[in-house]
């Protein structure tokens, strides 16, 4: 009763003429950053980060909130309608929606887009709800060897479900963790890796790695490839409508539900694994498993089915372990705990007995997010889609400049500029030489968290390492992050041994 | 040649391994026989420098094309792709190397001016000129993108975010102070 009461009290602080606007504000925004393909969900988010500093807490964790929900679905219009992927996330969209849209079934490919992303969103929110309490008070009990083994295991993740070589995401993510031991060592004070420079004694801020790599980055890529001219046409023949599928096809689909959701939140719990890789592997297990596997890519339901409601899943799975352990579960997860340690608030399972009702206005803020945009997607498709038609550049100028603005806002410090802007360039060079992004970000985020439950627990333990393996929960979850690492390993090791003796090609060490 | 191209990002990160290896060995803290400062970042540089070695002799010397990838790189390989994948991606191509440079010179210009010309006249300026650089012939547009985008994004952040930026140095502070009084801040 008093957990449905704080729930209650969480929507009450929702219906206030501030929030309900900055609710509506956020909403509008995710859609936007959705639509526009030089914007992603994540540098959208990023950027929305300086305008919530003079913000209360609450309005700040409502607009962030919102705009990660609502920039799950806004991509998908453009897959359908246009060819265009607002997000990486909607690339699996184009295969089967687009082709839905070419035999004339545009409304109703949209509509099975809606319909996902609604049921997703209603069932990840009520597993959101119902994990969130009972981790935080597992959370509470355990130790730093087990928190490290849990970063640990995150930080794996990011490797293993990377779509680059695993060589290269693991250099990737070695580099975000040195990144994050510039600065003053938090137990001896000692300092590192600052060469005397007073700015590098604070320490890197993950958030000026953040907007350099994939704002500053991201539109260096795109300049290297040309921008397109004009922006995309979004007149002719394309029909601004969404019709829904009939009951009787929902329910013959609902294996498809279950799936894409399932695939969704167990992704979205991971920490680093986000909507774009659980639309993937929703995808992929679709096309294993499901009962019109064959017919997928030729504008199958199925396929919009599966990737949506994953996607749309993942947001529930990762504000999971960011409430209820202070870690992240994705890029966007991120800036929202950037948002709470800037109001001074740890996220953790000392939150629910301290601000319990911050909690709940996130929990209420997901829900309302979610059918707000389901609103918002079913009658906003023109206005939305109008957007594609500003030029490339000019969309990309305001992208750097704001950028900057992120840099600049949080300590007025011109040194960040400088820094940012070098992340922005080390982001393009990642891209260009493939290597992926998301380990070196998440690696400056779980970087110092990793580092301080790994040093206090050597500390502890007398410098005794095997603690580590010895300890169940910690050697079980370990052994789990190494067996996901060495499981893409064995797996490629195999098909390249098989292959070699047909082709004459030199062996692999 | 070419396969020394190949190896290069791996063998800068190898250097950049060393160097900072080097750094590592200066770190200094008095740790009472516990575990010190140095031993995380030492670890983390010997598990990258192992990698970028790895890479290299595997390109040079053992010349094999074993690579293994991650899940989502496979799975994208075993769905179907029908047609090309983007109706953005037809109109791009390779090699805009003009584009590029030019982008990179203004993001730089940029950062560099921003102290000196304040945060409004410098994003007035980048904001004529990059959509140029992007390749947008329409300088009337880029005109009025420039001014208009400058004056919405001064009222934005100054009378709504609250966010203190760079005012600038000598004739650019006093305009930077003229452009707050024009929209109302004090």
């Amino acid at each position: 009763v008093e957990f449905l009461a704080g729930l209650g009290g969480g929507f009450a602080a929702i219906f206030t003429p501030v929030n309900l606007l900055v609710l509506t504000a956020g909403l509008v925004l995710g859609m936007l950053v959705a639509v526009l393909p030089g914007l992603t969900l994540v540098m959208g988010v990023v950027l929305a980060l300086p305008f919530t500093y003079k913000m209360g807490v609450g309005p700040a964790l409502i607009l962030l909130t919102a705009m990660y929900v609502a920039g799950t679905y806004g991509g998908a219009i453009t897959a359908i309608l246009f060819r265009i992927p607002g997000e990486p996330m909607d690339v699996p969209l184009l295969w089967d929606g687009y082709a839905m849209a070419r035999r004339g079934e545009a409304a109703l490919a949209l509509g099975w887009a809606l319909v996902a992303a609604f049921v997703a969103g209603v069932f990840s929110w009520a597993f959101m709800v119902a994990l969130t309490q009972p981790l935080a008070a597992v959370a509470l009990k355990l130790s730093t060897p087990e928190y490290f083994a849990v970063v640990f295991f995150g930080l794996a993740s990011v490797v293993t479900l990377s779509g680059a070589s695993m060589v290269n995401a693991l250099i990737s993510l070695c580099l975000g963790l040195l990144i994050a031991t510039v600065g003053i060592d938090a137990i001896y004070g000692a300092e590192r890796f600052a060469f005397g420079l007073p700015f590098l004694q604070d320490g890197i801020e993950f958030l000026l790695v953040m907007v350099g790599a994939y704002g500053v980055g991201e539109v260096l890529t795109r300049m290297s490839t040309g921008f397109a001219s004009g922006g995309a046409e979004t007149g002719g023949k394309a029909r601004f409508a969404t019709s829904f599928p009939r009951w009787g096809e929902m329910m013959k689909m609902k294996a498809t539900f279950a799936r894409g959701t399932i695939a969704g939140l167990l992704v979205g719990v991971v920490p680093g694994a986000g909507a774009t890789v659980s639309s993937f592997i929703a995808y992929g297990i679709e096309n294993q498993y499901g009962k019109s596997r064959h017919k997928l890519g030729e504008g199958a339901p199925e396929g919009i089915v599966a990737a949506k409601s994953a996607a749309t899943a993942s947001v529930g799975g990762a504000f999971v372990p960011l409430l209820a352990m202070g870690i992240p579960g994705s890029g966007a997860t991120a800036i929202i705990l950037a948002a709470f340690l800037l109001h001074g608030i740890q996220p953790g399972p000392q939150v629910f007995t301290k601000s319990p009702e911050l909690i709940n206005l996130i929990f209420a803020a997901v829900l309302m997010a979610t059918i707000g945009k389901c609103i918002l997607g079913y009658f906003a498709i023109r206005p939305l889609c109008k957007v594609l038609e500003a030029p490339e550049a000019i969309v990309s100028a305001f992208v750097v400049v704001f950028c900057f603005v992120g840099a600049l806002a949080q300590r007025n410090s011109l040194p960040d500029l400088y820094v940012m802007s070098a992340f922005g360039l080390i982001g393009f060079l990642f891209e260009r030489f493939k290597f992926p992004l998301a380990p070196l970000v998440l690696g400056t985020i779980l970087g110092p968290i990793a580092e301080a439950n790994f040093m206090t627990t050597m500390v502890s333990f007398d410098n005794d390492w095997t603690v580590f393996f010895t300890r169940p929960i910690s050697a079980a979850i370990l052994a789990l992050a190494v067996l996901g690492l060495a499981w893409p390993v064995i797996k490629a090791a195999i098909a390249h041994f098989r292959k070699a003796p047909s082709s004459g090609q030199t062996q692999a060490p | 040649m070419e396969r020394l191209l190949r190896v290069l990002p791996h063998s800068v990160m190898l250097v950049v391994a060393g160097l900072r290896y080097g750094a590592a060995t200066r770190i200094d803290a008095e740790t009472g026989g516990r575990i010190g400062p140095a031993v995380w970042p030492k670890a983390i540089i010997v598990f990258m420098g192992l990698l970028c070695a790895y890479e290299i002799v595997k390109r040079l010397v053992v010349r094999t094309e074993f690579t293994a990838t991650g899940v989502v790189s496979n799975m994208e390989r075993t769905v179907p792709s029908p047609g090309s994948p983007s109706a953005l991606e037809e109109g791009r191509g390779e090699g805009h190397h003009r584009m590029l440079f030019g982008g990179i010179a203004l993001i730089a210009g940029y950062v560099f001016a921003v102290p000196w010309l304040g945060f409004f006249p410098a994003t007035a300026i980048f904001l004529a000129l990059f959509p140029r650089v992007g390749g947008l012939r329409k300088p009337v547009v880029s005109l009025v993108v420039s001014l208009a985008g400058t004056l919405l994004l001064a009222f934005v952040f100054l009378k709504l975010a609250y966010i203190s930026l760079p005012l600038g140095e000598g004739p650019f502070r006093a305009l930077s102070l003229g452009l707050m009084r024009l929209i109302g801040v004090s």
